[in-house]
């Protein structure tokens, strides 16, 4: 996997996956909009999804 | 891996069913759906791709699923999605990007910087990062397929 980034910024915020996302505005509106209400909202406490997604981040070795 | 879904809040077997148990979600996941195919990527590229990586996720009712979005595609190429490297029918996009959906699903650590400028040289950048953003969200498809243990035969969005 590279370390190098692939896709020129199209925004210049704190996040890089942020940044790409900024291509597709609609795109990331949408995304931000369903993962936000995926961690406000919910029968699922919010320590259960943040273990979730730490174990899944850590098998898929994504360092973010 | 059982046959229907085990969520009974479902109405049906069907994804957009089991995902309707929270409508707060599942609207929002529609609009996204619906995004990602109307983000400037040919839609026939795009369900090649799609095919392709619940083919090799063993999502058999996501690969026997055709989206509306996509009507028209040649079930030829479908057909040849097992050897799309040599078949005609697949052009050069087509084979760029059934390079990394496939690299993508098997394991995306392995996707090479050459298999991703092959992709970002052809759509320009707005057009990979909807590409890539539509690979994750097949990606994900499948394996809530296949966690959930859904068995639709058509797709809504």
């Amino acid at each position: 996997m590279s370390t190098e980034l692939r896709v020129t910024p199209a925004a210049s915020g704190p996040s890089a996956f942020g940044n790409a996302l900024a291509h597709q505005p609609a795109l990331a509106g949408a995304f931000f909009d369903l993962y936000g209400t995926f961690w406000s909202h919910g029968r699922l406490d919010h320590v259960s999804k943040e273990t979730a997604r730490l174990r899944n981040a850590r098998i898929t070795d994504c360092g973010y | 891996m059982g046959e229907g879904t085990w969520l009974t809040e479902a109405t049906d077997a069907s994804l957009p069913s089991v995902l309707r148990a929270r409508p707060d979600l599942s609207g929002r996941y529609e609009t996204l759906v619906g995004g990602v195919w109307r983000a400037g990527v040919d839609p026939h590229v795009l369900e090649l791709c799609r095919i392709r990586m619940a083919q090799q996720l063993g999502d058999v009712a996501g690969a026997a699923l055709r989206s509306p979005e996509a009507a028209g595609l040649d079930e030829a190429l479908v057909v040849g999605l097992d050897r799309w490297w040599s078949h005609p029918g697949f052009d050069e996009l087509a084979r760029a990007t059934l390079s990394v959906a496939e690299q993508f699903a098997l394991d995306v650590h392995g996707v090479s910087d050459e298999q991703f400028a092959a992709v970002s040289q052809r759509l320009g950048a707005a057009g990979a990062v909807a590409f890539s953003f539509a690979l994750a969200l097949f990606d994900g498809q499948s394996r809530l397929r296949l966690a959930f243990a859904t068995s639709e035969r058509t797709v809504s969005s």
